[in-house]
């Protein structure tokens, strides 16, 4: 008898182990119409007397299922969620098992999408535009810009880097003279930026020109995943400095009246120059 | 520069609750979600996310969709802007999934694979709301407006009937006209794809604390801005900036101000008036380029019974340059220059031997050779490897009458990065300027100028020639991106020597800094020193002093020089 009893505990016992409820978690993406979706995307039947419970406590919650609350749903053999354990920390995202795959309520078959086959050719080279496919860990990455700058730089002066991640204010990044033509700017951006940028002399006024002697565009810079990336930029003019007589256009500063002498601030009453 | 024209899509964004994160150029709403695009879609649903630099939103939680294609629920839709694909899970009779395709609504990919990440919302757990709003417009790639917006700094909350926030790679539409301050808030009331209109909170040295107002204008091939600063003081500038480009070669740039002083109120006549206008047009070639240049000045606009000068003088003129050339394999470069023009003013433009002239031509000639960078020490190692660049100008401008000005600038330097943190030059710069005349020229004065009872014998033996050397020593230490301490100190070796209160102090910007690089008088020795820091997220603080080591009364500059940066 002893035995009997012991036997049949036994296989209880293995039966129940043997079945573990199946459960995902994941951040909810909608709950309606009889459905609950995840953020994958995936939709699945919610039975009618699903229990809606905290995922801490597993007691019944006020907490009602919308979008960006995350839970862990346990589903019943029929692959109907029987049960609804809502968090508003984050719960691991995990991946589908084939059983819970077989749960996903699609009206049509799946079929592979072309746009998303890994890229076979192409360059080396990132540009802002071929970043797709690419994958970019969002890590700090610390980046060395350091810029030659022309000969006619005034040594007093001060060059910034203007970007658009700041509204392209032309004073937003400081950088340190390194020597008479070099100047260098330590920041941190994480992997997957996409930077446009221009040096400037402290305003847009006095913004680096091409080589032509006009306008540029943007320097762009994918920031790839590194631990330090170093960007080596040349300038070769300013626009302030691209005038002709040596003016320079700075706002609210009259110009100077026409001197024929070079030297604007001897003393009041020197003798000017005058014929011998 | 190219064509800005791309179509965009302009996204309307009603909810409840609209949040703003600024370090990531997040948008999420919450409730009553309602959005418009100009693609012809209004989606209604729960909750919205979107992501303005991937171009991209989801809108998920009892989704209903109206576009050509017809109504249709949902749980969730993604629209990708920049691919023009939307993903959308509808709930017919089962969910399913559906992929629309350039705007084509009426013909679904249903069950089409969709890219993993369609429907992921942000993590948010650090990240910081930086304004809640009721309402936006979202040009996609361009701007973001929000109306009835409440805006978050620190534990304060600033209601703002709108607020517009730029994220385009386009500077054109960042353009300002604003002379430099050390501090400016900005508030950029209304705007769109091509223009911004805003009012600008500012101190700087000169000013104090005033407001200013600058509206700025973009197109496809240029932009153009008009400000008024400092629009709350009785000495302001009405500025008008623009630029054209035409062609892929060529461009046409101007800058025009307006001084205005009135003392008796915004709207009374002014006390003294006056105006100028830069006009510049360059022509590019294959290794050079052509820059002709005007300038208007009229220094009195009010009449002959003001105390201003009167002169009006008109500046013509063309030069032509070179890019930076490499000489052979040589480490040296080259470039040159050479103009010519014309300066005139009825008034007269210099008086020489009794002669007043009224027209002044010249040529110019402007020759630059430099070395980048010659490596030597232990080139292996980068901390023990010294740097070595210099650079020679020499200038010349002749006039029509029997006057030539001639210009010598070197420059020398040695630096080093000792670690990772520290790093220093040398530097060694001389500035010869000579100014001669055919016949005669400069003379000494009859007597020494006397400054304080003191006569200053070393002015009489100036003839139009000075030397300026500069010895200078920099060292800049950063432990980290938000950390920069530097420290200059520079010794003068001048001729005319400097004497305290001799030379006239040259006239300086609103940040307190002398408009032009090398004058007379410049104190023997200066040290500056400057640290920058991030004060708080997307903010730093600047602060700078300069000390002068007892030159008359000079010790330490006046102030501290404080700049406040929106990074």
């Amino acid at each position: 008898m002893m035995r009997r009893l012991l036997a049949l505990v036994c296989t209880l016992a293995v039966l129940g182990a043997a079945a573990p409820a199946v459960s995902i978690s994941g951040q909810l993406l909608a709950y309606q119409q009889g459905y609950v979706f995840f953020t994958s995307g995936n939709g699945f039947h919610v039975a009618p007397n699903v229990r809606i419970l905290d995922d801490t406590t597993k007691a019944p919650t006020t907490l009602q299922p919308r979008p960006r609350l995350f839970a862990r749903a346990v589903f019943n053999e029929a692959g109907q969620v029987v049960e609804l354990d809502l968090s508003k920390t984050a719960l691991p995202l995990q991946p589908l098992s084939p059983l819970v795959q077989k749960y996903v309520v699609a009206a049509s078959p799946s079929y592979p999408n072309p746009e998303l086959a890994p890229k076979t050719s192409g360059t080396n080279e990132l540009t802002a535009t071929n970043t797709a496919g690419m994958t970019f860990s969002g890590k700090p990455v610390l980046i060395v810009f350091e810029v030659e700058v022309p000969p006619s730089t005034p040594f007093n002066t001060q060059v910034y880097m203007a970007t658009d991640t700041s509204g392209w204010n032309p004073q937003a990044f400081r950088m340190e003279r390194v020597d008479a033509l070099h100047f260098r700017l330590v920041q941190r951006f994480r992997s997957g930026t996409i930077i446009h940028y221009l040096y400037t002399r402290g305003s847009l006024q006095s913004e680096e020109r091409s080589a032509s002697g006009l306008d540029m565009p943007p320097r762009t810079l994918v920031v790839t995943n590194a631990d330090v990336r170093a960007v080596n930029d040349h300038v070769y003019a300013w626009a302030d400095l691209n005038t002709v007589n040596g003016t320079r256009i700075q706002p609210d500063v009259q110009p100077t009246p026409f001197n024929p002498a070079p030297f604007p601030n001897l003393p009041v009453g020197f003798p000017t120059p005058h014929p011998r | 520069m190219g064509n800005r024209a791309d179509a965009s899509t302009t996204v309307r964004l009603n909810a409840d609750h609209i949040a703003f994160y600024n370090d990531r150029y997040l948008i999420e709403a919450d409730g009553n979600v309602r959005v418009t695009t100009s693609e012809g879609m209004t989606i209604t649903g729960d909750t919205l996310s979107m992501d303005l630099k991937l171009n991209r939103f989801l809108i998920a939680g009892n989704v209903h969709l109206r576009s050509p294609g017809g109504n249709i629920d949902g749980a969730a839709i993604a629209d990708f802007l920049d691919f023009d694909r939307v993903y959308f899970v509808p709930v017919i009779q089962e969910p399913d999934r559906w992929t629309y395709v350039n705007g084509d609504f009426k013909h679904p990919l249903k069950g089409r694979e969709m890219p993993g990440d369609v429907f992921y919302f942000p993590d948010l757990t650090h990240a910081k709301i930086n304004l809640t709003a009721h309402s936006a417009t979202i040009g996609a790639k361009e701007y973001v407006r929000f109306q009835g917006v409440t805006l978050r700094i620190a534990a304060a909350r600033v209601p703002l009937p709108s607020e517009y926030i730029y994220f385009g790679t386009n500077p054109d539409l960042g353009q300002n006209s604003l002379a430099g301050a050390n501090m400016d808030l900005t508030y950029n009331f209304a705007g769109n794809n091509n223009s911004i209109s805003a009012v600008h909170l500012r101190k700087d040295q000169q000013n104090g604390v005033y407001a200013s107002f600058e509206q700025h204008l973009a197109g496809p091939h240029g932009y153009a801005v008009v400000s008024l600063n400092p629009a709350t003081k009785s000495q302001r500038f009405w500025t008008l900036v623009g630029d054209e480009r035409i062609g892929k070669h060529f461009q046409l740039n101007s800058f025009s101000q307006l001084y205005q002083y009135s003392p008796n109120g915004f709207f009374k006549q002014p006390a003294a008036a006056s105006t100028w206008t830069y006009l510049t047009a360059t022509q590019s070639f294959t290794q050079s380029y052509l820059t002709a240049q005007a300038v208007f000045t009229n220094y009195n606009l009010i009449g002959p019974s003001q105390p201003a000068i009167e002169n009006h003088p008109f500046q013509l003129h063309l030069m032509a340059s070179t890019v930076p050339h490499r000489i052979g394999r040589t480490p040296l470069f080259e470039s040159l220059s050479y103009g010519f023009g014309a300066n005139h003013d009825a008034l007269g433009l210099q008086n020489y031997g009794g002669y007043t002239y009224t027209t002044l031509w010249d040529h110019s000639f402007n020759a630059n050779v430099y070395v980048s960078n010659i490596k030597f020490g232990n080139r292996h190692n980068a901390y023990k490897t010294y740097y070595f660049n210099g650079s020679y100008t020499k200038s010349y401008t002749w006039y029509s009458m029997p006057h030539w000005d001639v210009y010598d600038t070197t420059n020398l330097t040695l630096s080093r990065q000792f670690n990772r943190a520290f790093s220093s030059y040398i530097g060694y710069n001389v500035a010869h300027t000579g100014d001669y005349y055919r016949q005669g020229g400069w003379s000494q004065p009859l007597n020494p100028p006397v400054i304080n009872g003191v006569p200053v014998y070393s002015l009489l033996a100036f003839r139009g020639v000075s030397t300026l050397r500069t010895a200078t020593i920099g060292a800049t230490y950063t432990t980290n991106p938000n950390f920069v301490a530097t420290v200059l100190y520079q010794h003068h070796q001048d001729f005319p020597i400097p004497y305290p209160g001799l030379f006239p102090q040259p006239p300086t910007n609103n940040l307190g800094d002398p408009l032009y690089a090398n004058y007379l008088g410049q104190p023997p020795n200066n040290i500056t020193g400057d640290i920058r820091f991030l004060a708080m997220p997307h903010v730093a603080l600047d602060v700078s002093r300069e000390y002068f080591f007892n030159f008359g009364t000079q010790r330490w500059a006046p102030s501290f020089t404080i700049q406040v940066i929106g990074q």
